[in-house]
């Protein structure tokens, strides 16, 4: 890799961490326009500083607004990106369900995990916030998803998530289609009584989807 | 259940006196779920005062805790500000669209008539009902949320997160006006004979970093707590998730309480500013009251008994958190009953041999 082309990414990677979203435009249209390869652009560029992002996050140097920030800057970027993907790059994908359970309209840390997700080159099918259970399954059934992913911040969700395992059960869909969850109020052990995955926060949830399609796949 | 031998007023008066008592206070934060204990849909609470404050009662004659509190949902500040609100049938409201579509109507943000808008006057009404039939037995509080948490519900959460950034001159407006609904409201609860309560979700350190609380949501908070304080009610503040990172700042505020969520470390918690407030916590409201066994709920009130009774400004027991709605019953129970078996004063060596047993 040329030493200009390593130098882009790591400037793509920072714009996103200190969230300018003009300069990751900017890093990204200088990217594009010496030829370098979007994918790579998006994956140690981007996808890198986003992942930063979510290392302070965890090491608490950086909170919510500020990974709102990071992720417009990112989002940007992607919009520059995005139109010169090669198609076999972005073919082949696995797929996943995300959405807020019913009964909470907080979408935050659903939106960080689809981004975290897409970056990771997961086909994610968005149902928005205040999703009814049923629509998660009728959903993962249409698309043949490998995984739902399912977010609340509130405590009085927690029974939708149950449901939608409930759901897949009845239909023998469980081992087929994996039920991810996190949010402010799920704990590992709510996560393991119900049968779903347990993803601690953004970062981790990605990793977490990684890990569970490789695994599908043995 | 185990039976109690004083009420908790009763109670709160000896120990504040240093006197005997029959256990340390303990309120599980029972929340919507009263619904379920007293038989009704959720959303009745949208329209009846009377039903807010049965449901209430009759949760608190079923299990004896230590406090009554007229709340039910973060939003009726934002709602009686213009915000609108999601009413499912049967569980608790939330937030559909926030007041101000964009920052531009900023200027025609006024704050509410506690008397007169959305769902607030229901509330005071409740609470006339509560320390009527309540009010000699057992502590009764009006809960608020906080002028900081409020502004988000007004500005939308991640709209106003961003404008930390771009135009913080927006979130110090909408932070004075929500606080300007806060304060009419606390007087309302002082007049009819609560104490208010403060719940600040969203300065939370999970969500919002030091820096921005500091900078937005802090010089608001302060000016409530004093509002009240200088009215002679001690306030108590919950803040959800991490909040090591201000306790300072919510100390120096004046408050009399700090009620901490379960991920907060109840010993250094009690360490570092139980010399100054009471401390209430932190009994895990979901993988411990939701999904765990009566066993698992007697563990853990003993655990936090064993982190924060010798706290200097004394402590309570308490959900980290508000209970969801489905908590099943018998773990209600049997975090009084942990309560009323641990006793008063606290022998560390009987907690020690609780544990064993269990």
């Amino acid at each position: 890799m040329s030493d200009f082309k390593q130098r882009l990414l790591v400037q793509l990677a920072d714009s996103v961490v200190n969230m300018d979203e003009d300069l990751t435009v900017e890093r990204a249209q200088e990217y594009l326009e010496n030829s370098f390869d979007p994918y790579e652009a998006i994956t140690k560029g981007l996808a890198r500083g986003m992942d930063r992002a979510g290392e302070l996050y965890e090491e608490e140097e950086y909170f919510i607004p500020e990974l709102l920030m990071c992720s417009d800057a990112m989002y940007a970027g992607l919009g520059v990106l995005r139109p010169h993907l090669k198609q076999d790059k972005i073919g082949e994908k696995h797929k996943v369900v995300i959405g807020v359970v019913e009964g909470d309209t907080h979408d935050i840390g659903k939106n960080l995990v689809k981004i975290m997700l897409e970056t990771l080159g997961f086909e994610v099918v968005d149902l928005g916030r205040d999703v009814p259970p049923v629509d998660f399954v009728e959903k993962a059934k249409e698309i043949k998803a490998d995984l739902i992913a399912l977010s609340t911040l509130m405590t009085t969700t927690m029974e939708g998530m149950k449901e939608v395992i409930q759901l897949l059960e009845r239909d023998k869909l469980q081992d087929k289609i994996k039920v991810m969850i996190g949010g402010g109020p799920i704990s590992k052990s709510f996560a393991d009584k119900i049968g779903a995955y347990y993803a601690e926060d953004a970062s981790k949830a990605a990793k977490l989807a990684q890990d569970l399609v490789q695994e599908a796949q043995l | 259940m185990m039976k109690d031998k004083m009420t908790p007023i009763e109670r709160a008066t000896a120990i504040a006196r240093g006197e005997m008592a029959d256990r340390l206070p303990c309120n599980p934060n029972v929340a919507n779920g009263v619904a379920r204990i007293y038989g009704c849909r959720i959303s009745e609470f949208n329209h009846s005062a009377r039903t807010i404050a049965d449901a209430q009662i009759a949760s608190y004659r079923r299990f004896g805790y230590d406090g009554v509190r007229i709340f039910t949902d973060l939003f009726p500040w934002a709602e009686a500000m213009g915000a609108k609100i999601n009413f499912p049938a049967d569980n608790t409201a939330d937030l559909a669209t926030p007041a101000l579509e964009d920052i531009v109507q900023i200027d025609s943000l006024e704050s509410a008539d506690p008397y007169k808008d959305g769902r607030l006057p229901i509330h005071i009404e409740a609470m006339k009902y509560l320390i009527d039939e309540l009010g000699k037995e057992v502590s009764c509080v009006g809960g608020i949320v906080g002028p900081f948490t409020n502004a988000f519900f007004l500005l939308g959460i991640e709209k106003m997160s961003k404008l930390f950034f771009t135009n913080p001159e927006v979130v110090h407006r909408a932070c004075q006006v929500s606080l300007e609904t806060c304060i009419r409201y606390a007087q309302a609860i002082i007049d009819v004979g609560l104490t208010p309560t403060i719940s600040e979700p969203m300065s939370s350190c999970t969500i919002v970093g030091p820096k921005h609380f500091r900078e937005f949501g802090e010089p608001y908070l302060k000016k409530l707590v004093q509002y009240i304080t200088l009215k002679g009610k001690p306030v108590t503040m919950h803040i959800c998730g991490k909040t090591d990172k201000i306790w300072e700042d919510i100390v120096v505020m004046g408050i009399a309480g700090f009620s901490v969520d379960n991920v907060v470390n109840l010993q250094k918690c009690k360490e570092q500013i139980g010399d100054r407030v009471k401390i209430l916590g932190h009994v895990d409201p979901s993988a411990v009251m939701y999904a765990g066994t009566p066993a698992d709920v007697r563990e853990a009130v003993i655990n936090c008994v064993q982190q924060a009774w010798d706290s200097p400004k004394g402590y309570v027991i308490m959900s980290g958190c508000s209970l969801p709605v489905e908590t099943p019953l018998r773990n209600i129970e049997a975090m009084m009953d942990a309560a009323r078996e641990i006793g008063y004063p606290i022998d560390p060596e009987k907690l020690n041999s609780m544990l064993r047993s269990s």
